[in-house]
């Protein structure tokens, strides 16, 4: 059972050190139960490592990382609580589908074995073959239906979708909303900007090791830029002074009659001067996840 | 903050944990080993029982006790086989002609198995998936280094299972086991240790090996060079002539050999806590200096691979040689002293023992199973980066397989050239330190006149990788280490001519002492293009692993 004050995830000034790599860098992040939660960055930012920190895999340089209020390098204790699934999934060549399976249930946090068999009909893994024939996609099924069968409070998800066909996909992503629906927790590392914004209610954005902003999706989107599209009934000269506005950027006259503009922040001022013109239609539009995600990084690159 | 997926205080209910999660692993390490134990135990339980029983049918009364005394008086061959001690007693002969290559076979089966188990399982990532559950990287580790003692005691079984068959003395054939079964144990623990301070599988099985053979050879300086038998003490090897079954059976130097076990154990399971799972205790630099100039060409790629590894076997080679080289005149001048040992020696096979020539002749016919096994492993290694997909984005490009493979061949070739001039040289240079009267270009000549084996155990790694990709390393050492034990086995028991003649080395002149065997090089040179072109045609239709 998860305790309940303590967060499922806690870094704590979190450092990793690899000669003179820095891969992490005083990370601090809470992950109160029941959240799912995203972790973005490229490639190279530190995702794993984190991740691997947290798993009491590698031994941080600085700071500590706890899992529901236990020590992550206490890993009898700490991962009584959590089930994982890697990038790269590797199993041992000689041993079939369902003695991988039967190997993790026999070290996990325990295993509701139904529900397994009910996870390997709908991920559709065929688990009497040896796992020397399966292809990257059917591993990786392997990895996943030992996480979601062990029901653990806090399931360890690094790019647990790369190697899998679309409809499997969307089956992982019932799993996790059916995880979430009983309480589990879900710390999710993905590229699929899609999927996380499918299936996540808060994001930590990671750069070069470092984590540059926590946010609930929403929060992240109000805080970013909207796309504001308008069209007018006819041409209005007095409207040129909308760039200047606080918070406007990027205006663009698409026709004399149309035009786009970025906005962040309230749309007060830019209401008000829309309001003293003939608007016939106004559309706004949220960012993607995508679109906040490149306009991270492209400032950064800048 | 808005939530799509409000959290609830329940969860639902969780299934119990299983009881012991060290049980699985255990499980699943015993089946990692299981059938390698098999098969050394076999071998060893199997050679060692068939020596025993060839003895009696052949041996029994037939050879004079001063002969045989002569023999095992021999610094030559007891710097190569350990000191020959009742060999009126089949037991006793056993142990002296097999108990070397018992336990060499035994420790380097267990310390290969040691890595693989540990840094090899790191390395996959496979571990991860273990350590994600609730196991330690120290139980892991103490998991291997439990079913690695225990196959060692296994061997070691086996030996002693196997002597008793062949009808020789218990106690003698409770403390050979215990010394084989004691080697394995220690070369598992190696593996283990080795595997918890590199990073890389590869790299770690070589410090194993090494440590260990590094024994062997500290053994044999000590059987040779009176006033350093003190390095017996520092091998399992060693204690097998302070042991001595049949002849003295000390039980107490067994002692050194739990020592010898428990130390390299003790540390392993030490270091494996507090470090990171994936990398050993000495990393090495993520960033090299300077781009490699070599890696613009298929030739320099091939020769990129073959350099560090080359440089390694030429330094081992070198030392033991280096070391046969300095042992010329001590064993010269007792030959001299005490003629009627240098006929006796000639006798029972060593002929020409009696001049520098020959002594380094007869040390240079060994020469051929290190070269051949370098080969091998180079092989080896190419069927590896096939079966971890290393080889895909190479062979993706306007790459032929025979092309690649060819050129690999060739660099390895060229490497046990290298590999046996080096030993040469150290002879020769060890030689000359003590005026052994050992020309250069005789001792060039005789280590480079055993290169044709060690082709053909190119020529046969290079079958298997067309055809068993699984045995590369297996098949490919057969022509030099299976060779030399069937000549040594014909030999003893007065085998057919034609089962002697199976073996390379039975068309091996004995180069210096000798001109070299023209017909016997040729053929052996036919052979090797043979098993060459077959195996890279296979290579060339055969479905890529990986």
């Amino acid at each position: 059972m998860a305790p309940s004050a303590a967060p499922a995830v806690l870094l704590d000034s979190l450092g990793k050190r690899f000669g003179a790599t820095e891969a992490v860098v005083d990370l601090s992040l809470a992950v109160p139960a029941g959240e799912v939660f995203g972790f973005l960055g490229p490639n190279g930012a530190g995702k794993s490592t984190t991740i691997r920190l947290l798993l009491g895999l590698l031994r941080p340089t600085t700071g500590r990382a706890e899992v529901f209020g236990d020590a992550a390098d206490d890993v009898e204790r700490a991962h009584r609580h959590l089930a994982y699934v890697p990038a790269d999934v590797a199993l041992w060549p000689g041993l079939t589908g369902r003695e991988c399976l039967d190997l993790l249930a026999g070290v996990g946090p325990g295993t509701d074995t139904a529900y397994r068999d009910e996870l390997v009909e709908r991920f559709g893994l065929d688990p009497g073959k040896r796992a020397r024939a399966y292809s990257t996609g059917n591993r990786q099924k392997v990895a996943l239906v030992a996480a979601f069968a062990t029901r653990a409070p806090l399931l360890v998800l690094d790019e647990p979708t790369s190697g899998l066909d679309p409809l499997v996909e969307r089956e992982f992503r019932r799993c996790i909303a059916e995880a979430a629906g009983r309480g589990q927790t879900v710390f999710l590392s993905s590229h699929q900007l899609a999927e996380v914004e499918a299936v996540c209610t808060r994001v930590g954005i990671l750069r070069a090791g470092r984590l540059v902003e926590v946010a609930g999706l929403e929060e992240l989107r109000r805080l970013r830029r909207s796309e504001v599209t308008v069209e007018l009934a006819r041409p209005a000269p007095g409207l040129e002074r909308i760039a200047g506005l606080p918070g406007v950027a990027d205006v663009r006259w698409t026709t004399p009659l149309q035009l786009t503009l970025a906005l962040t922040g309230p749309p007060r001022a830019v209401l008000r001067a829309l309001g003293e013109v003939d608007v016939v239609r106004l559309d706004v539009r949220e960012p993607s996840l995508e679109e906040i995600f490149l306009d991270y990084y492209g400032r950064a690159a800048a | 903050m808005t939530t799509r997926t409000p959290p609830r205080a329940a969860a639902t209910a969780r299934p119990g944990a299983p009881a012991s999660p060290g049980t699985a692993v255990r499980r699943l390490t015993v089946r990692q080993v299981r059938r390698g134990t098999l098969v050394v135990a076999l071998l060893c339980g199997g050679l060692t029982a068939f020596v025993a029983q060839q003895y009696e049918q052949t041996f029994s009364g037939a050879v004079g006790l001063d002969s045989l005394a002569a023999l095992a008086d021999n610094p030559a061959i007891r710097t190569l086989f350990g000191p020959a001690l009742a060999l009126d007693d089949p037991g006793g002969f056993t142990v002296w002609r097999t108990g070397t290559v018992a336990a060499v076979l035994a420790g380097i089966w267990a310390a290969l198995a040691g890595t693989r188990v540990t840094r090899g399982e790191e390395e996959a990532g496979r571990a991860d998936l273990l350590l994600a559950g609730r196991v330690r990287p120290a139980t892991l580790v103490r998991t291997a280094l439990g079913v690695l003692l225990t196959a060692g005691a296994v061997i070691g079984a086996a030996v002693v299972a196997g002597m008793l068959a062949a009808g020789t003395a218990v106690t003698g054939a409770v403390l050979f086991g215990a010394l084989v079964g004691g080697t394995a144990m220690a070369g598992g623990a190696l593996g283990v240790l080795a595997g918890q301070l590199v990073t890389e599988r590869r790299s770690a099985s070589g410090l194993a090996v090494a440590v260990l053979l590094a024994g062997l050879l500290a053994r044999m300086v000590g059987d040779g060079v009176a006033s350093l038998a003190w390095l017996q003490w520092l091998s399992p090897f060693g204690l097998l002539g302070r042991v001595a079954p049949y002849a003295l059976d000390r039980a107490a130097p067994l002692l050194v050999l739990v020592v010898l076990v428990a130390v390299p154990a003790v540390l392993a399971a030490v270091l494996a806590g507090g470090r990171d799972v994936g990398s050993g205790r000495w990393r090495g630099r993520d960033r090299a200096r300077t781009p490699s100039r070599l890696l613009r060409s298929l030739p320099g790629f091939a020769v990129h691979r073959v350099r560090r590894p080359t440089l390694t076997w030429s330094l081992g080679v070198g030392a033991y040689y280096l070391l046969i080289g300095l042992l010329a005149t001590a064993m010269l001048d007792f030959l001299r002293d005490n003629p009627v040992f240098a006929e006796l020696a000639a006798d029972a096979g060593f002929a020409r023992l009696a001049s520098v020539e020959g002594y380094a002749a007869s040390l240079f016919s060994l020469l051929a199973v290190p070269v051949g096994a370098y080969a091998a492993a180079r092989i080896a290694a190419v069927a590896g980066d096939e079966a971890a997909s290393r080889l895909t984005l190479l062979y993706s490009r306007p790459v032929g397989r025979v092309r690649w493979a060819g050129w690999e061949a060739v660099a390895v070739a060229v490497g046990t050239v290298v590999v046996a001039a080096v030993g040469g040289l150290a002879t020769w240079a060890g030689a000359s330190w003590v005026d052994a009267g050992l020309g250069l270009g005789g001792a060039l000549g005789g280590a480079l006149s055993v290169v044709p084996v060690a082709l053909l155990c190119l020529g046969a790694a290079l079958l298997a990788l067309g055809w068993f990709p699984q045995a590369v390393l297996a098949v490919g050492v057969l022509p030099a280490a299976g060779g030399y034990l069937l000549l040594v086995l014909a030999d003893s028991f007065g085998w057919p001519s034609w089962v002697r003649g199976l073996s390379p080395f039975a068309h091996l002149a004995a180069v210096p002492a000798d001109p070299v065997d023209v017909a016997g090089l040729v053929g052996m040179l036919a052979v090797a293009l043979v098993l060459a072109a077959a195996g890279l045609a296979g290579y060339a239709r055969r479905d890529l692993r990986g």
